[in-house]
């Protein structure tokens, strides 16, 4: 029905414009265009500018405050930004970041790419695979903080038992503060696994066959036609990936708050939880908080441009 | 009009807008109150009787619940206040009061509490206490809790050990943790909850009270628990969970209830909150034990939970303080305690005859826990700067939990920290 109406309007125009010179006729389209532009434009832009914009020139404000939000909120200059470089728990929030992200990026592509090879073929029951993977996408963080919680129990979790079954020792996992990260890093690998494979499988079906082959034709065996045609191909979806994990990865603060708290004595704290823990975790230091917002948001910044940039070089775009 | 789109979508922007602007304009008590609170389950159907309660017997002075996450109440008030929209009664767990009190709108209730008839000192003083910060009366006490030692009959038996006596000792309780830890079938003596936050804190706290120390000095300026009671508190737990391996450690905060309803711990320092988490243990409550030879005795820490009236004009701050009186007052907190099994608030609730049989037929054991509200003799310091306290004697916990470092190590480096963290909040 709306279409309809809608293409009734559009043959009605021309007849109507006609009536008028040339030149006016082009000129009044296009400020009518205009306006209709900005009267579409104006709900969505007004509901960015509350809800996005604002709040980001808030808190650069309040990055400039001392501030709890509830007495007055004197101006401190660069102050917190200088007590960030004397905190000790910043530099630590700081290495377990860039650890966690070095860990996390990497494994979700590389499981990723593994488990979309696999499953890039017809084999029976693949839709079952395939919806298997993704479905790790689908659960809350919440379920999967609460099932590797009892996965990595020291006494009695099944990892354990494994271990033992192996003639491993009985490991602490998130009670100790040497392995509670990389506890963290498998948690979310698991979690974002399906994502990747999901990007990897979509971009390996844009693979032409005929490439592929006219490889095996020249004499290219498996792996040198995986590693020479199929992964310049993925490229494009790499970089994507990569962009986009490294992204998360910095932004962490679920499966923190959930699982460990940043516990044991910070072994898991991340930048985004110290920042919490900051303000409404408890600190009510709200604009030592929004310093280390800013600082972070630098920090993707920089990442981001270097990601783009060195992918430029190695990123294959086919026309 | 040739484009009537256009104006359909600017009287969109301009009514959000103005929509948003109306929320600030209440000064009679003719909309409505309002009050923000996280009750789910018992607790919202028994506070959903009583408001109605209310609102049937005052039409002009009607109230509307809104469910708030109390987990996320303080950060929402202070938005709130900052935007102009806030409640009139809020409920705010007392940790918070110290930063509640710095907010100019949360109305002074000093002077309201001493009126005739609302007979202040029936509130235990743990809650008085807490709902008062710097001498002044922010808050009327909602909830009081304590922790006890809630047991498996059980696995005492199956052990050969005697029930707790209410003249226990921490020695008796350390010995009785080890009879009943046994790792061939995974069963540990007791736990410890070890996230580092307040939750791991206020449980040794009790401990350092018991074994006769302080928390801070009496003028709240410097650390007092780097001490003889300070170190015998710590090396209790230190005994436990590093030498004698007999405590489960839980840096979930929430497992420890899961193993002992599954019968795999023997004695959990706890509050009434986690006992219907129980229905497949026969477990006992009872009071926690105290060190010999110091003046400490059988203590225990409340966490009191306050509610806080904000300034949203002189008679809207009138018909909260009215109804706050009549919702914390005796018969309305026997009917709340009654239908939720929470703790009394006052001390004539427990009093009143009949009322323990009553709430320990419907929970069993709380009435041990009503009457351990005696054994509440102190509060947590009272300063805006305890959070980031409370983070410091976390992380001092923890590490001798772990194994990390000696009790004598943390004590000595956590006071020096709180020394540093109070000098910084009282010069800015």
């Amino acid at each position: 029905m709306l279409e309809r109406v809608a293409v009734g309007a559009r043959v009605r125009r021309p007849q109507e414009l006609r009536r008028q010179p040339a030149a006016r006729r082009k000129l009044r389209s296009r400020a009518g265009e205009q306006v209709a532009a900005w009267a579409f434009l104006t709900p969505g832009v007004a509901v960015i500018l509350l809800f996005g914009v604002a709040p980001i020139v808030w808190s650069a404000i309040l990055s400039l405050q001392r501030s709890n939000l509830s007495s007055s909120s004197p101006f401190v200059g660069l102050a917190n930004y200088r007590q960030m470089l004397h905190d000790p728990v910043v530099a630590q929030a700081i290495e377990h970041t860039v650890v966690y992200t070095a860990l996390f990026v990497p494994g979700t592509m590389l499981v990723g790419l593994f488990l979309a090879v696999a499953m890039n073929r017809k084999i029976r029951f693949i839709n079952v695979y395939r919806t298997a993977a993704y479905a790790t996408m689908a659960i809350s963080t919440i379920s999967e903080a609460l099932v590797f919680i009892w996965l990595f129990d020291p006494s009695y979790g099944i990892v354990n038992y494994l271990f033992n079954r192996v003639g491993i020792p009985q490991q602490q996992f998130l009670n100790s503060p040497s392995e509670a990260l990389y506890v963290i890093v498998i948690m979310t690998i698991w979690g974002w696994t399906g994502f990747a494979v999901v990007v990897y499988l979509a971009a390996l079906q844009g693979v032409p066959a005929v490439l592929t082959e006219a490889a095996a034709i020249d004499g290219a065996g498996r792996w040198a036609t995986f590693r020479r045609v199929t992964l310049p191909l993925l490229s494009p979806a790499s970089l994507f990936l990569l962009v986009w994990l490294t992204i998360n990865a910095l932004q962490l603060f679920d499966e923190v708050y959930l699982s460990t708290a940043g516990g044991p004595l910070n072994s898991t704290t991340v930048l985004v939880y110290y920042l919490y823990q900051q303000s409404f975790g408890g600190g009510f230091n709200f604009g030592y908080a929004s310093a280390i917002a800013y600082f972070l948001f630098v920090i993707i910044l920089i990442f981001t441009a270097i990601q783009f940039r060195v992918g430029r070089r190695y990123v294959h775009y086919r026309s | 009009m040739r484009h009537p789109w256009l104006s359909v979508a600017l009287a969109a922007v301009v009514a959000a807008f103005g929509l948003a602007a109306c929320g600030s304009g209440n000064a009679g008590t003719s909309s409505g109150l309002q009050i923000w609170e996280g009750y789910t389950g018992a607790e919202a159907n028994a506070f959903k009787h009583l408001v109605s309660e209310w609102n049937k017997a005052h039409p002009t002075e009607k109230f509307t619940s809104l469910y708030v996450n109390n987990d996320d109440s303080l950060p929402k008030l202070l938005t709130a206040v900052k935007g102009g929209s806030q409640p009139d009664v809020a409920y705010v767990y007392g940790s918070w009061a110290p930063n509640v009190a710095q907010i100019p709108q949360v109305v002074n209730l000093t002077k309201v509490v001493q009126r005739p008839g609302v007979n202040w000192d029936d509130f235990w003083v743990g809650e008085r206490d807490v709902a008062t910060v710097n001498g002044k009366v922010i808050g009327i006490p909602a909830l009081v809790d304590n922790l006890a030692v809630v047991y498996n009959k059980t696995l005492f038996a199956q052990a050969g050990l005697q029930p707790p006596s209410a003249n226990w000792t921490w020695n008796q309780f350390m010995a009785d943790a080890k009879a009943l830890t046994n790792p061939a079938k995974k069963q540990f003596g007791t736990a410890y909850v070890t996230p580092g936050t307040e939750d791991t804190v206020w449980h040794w706290e009790a401990l350092l009270w018991e074994a006769g120390g302080e928390i801070l000095n009496s003028t709240n300026t410097k650390a007092a628990f780097d001490s003889p009671a300070g170190l015998k508190s710590l090396q209790t737990l230190q005994t436990m969970a590093v030498t004698d391996k007999s405590m489960y450690l839980d840096p979930t905060d929430s497992e420890y209830a899961n193993l002992f309803n599954s019968g795999r711990i023997g004695m959990l320092v706890t509050g009434p909150w986690d006992l219907s988490g129980f229905p497949n243990v026969k477990y006992g409550v009872q009071i926690m034990p105290s060190f010999p030879g110091t003046d400490g005795g059988h203590q225990t820490i409340s966490g009191p939970d306050n509610w806080v009236i904000f300034n949203n004009g002189s008679a809207r701050v009138a018909a909260a303080e009215k109804f706050l009186l009549w919702l914390t007052a005796t018969p309305q907190a026997t009917y709340f305690s009654l239908h939720t099994g929470d703790l009394p608030i006052r001390r004539s609730v427990e009093d009143s005859p009949g009322f323990l049989q009553q709430m320990d037929k419907a929970l069993p054991g709380v009435d041990t826990f009503v009457s351990n509200l005696n054994n509440v003799k102190q509060a947590r310091p009272q300063l805006p700067t305890y959070p980031k306290i409370s983070t410091i004697l976390g992380t001092m916990i923890v590490s001798v939990l772990l194994g990390k470092t000696t009790p004598q190590a943390a004590l000595a480096s956590a006071a020096q920290q709180v020394n540093a963290a109070i000098a910084a909040g009282s010069s800015g």
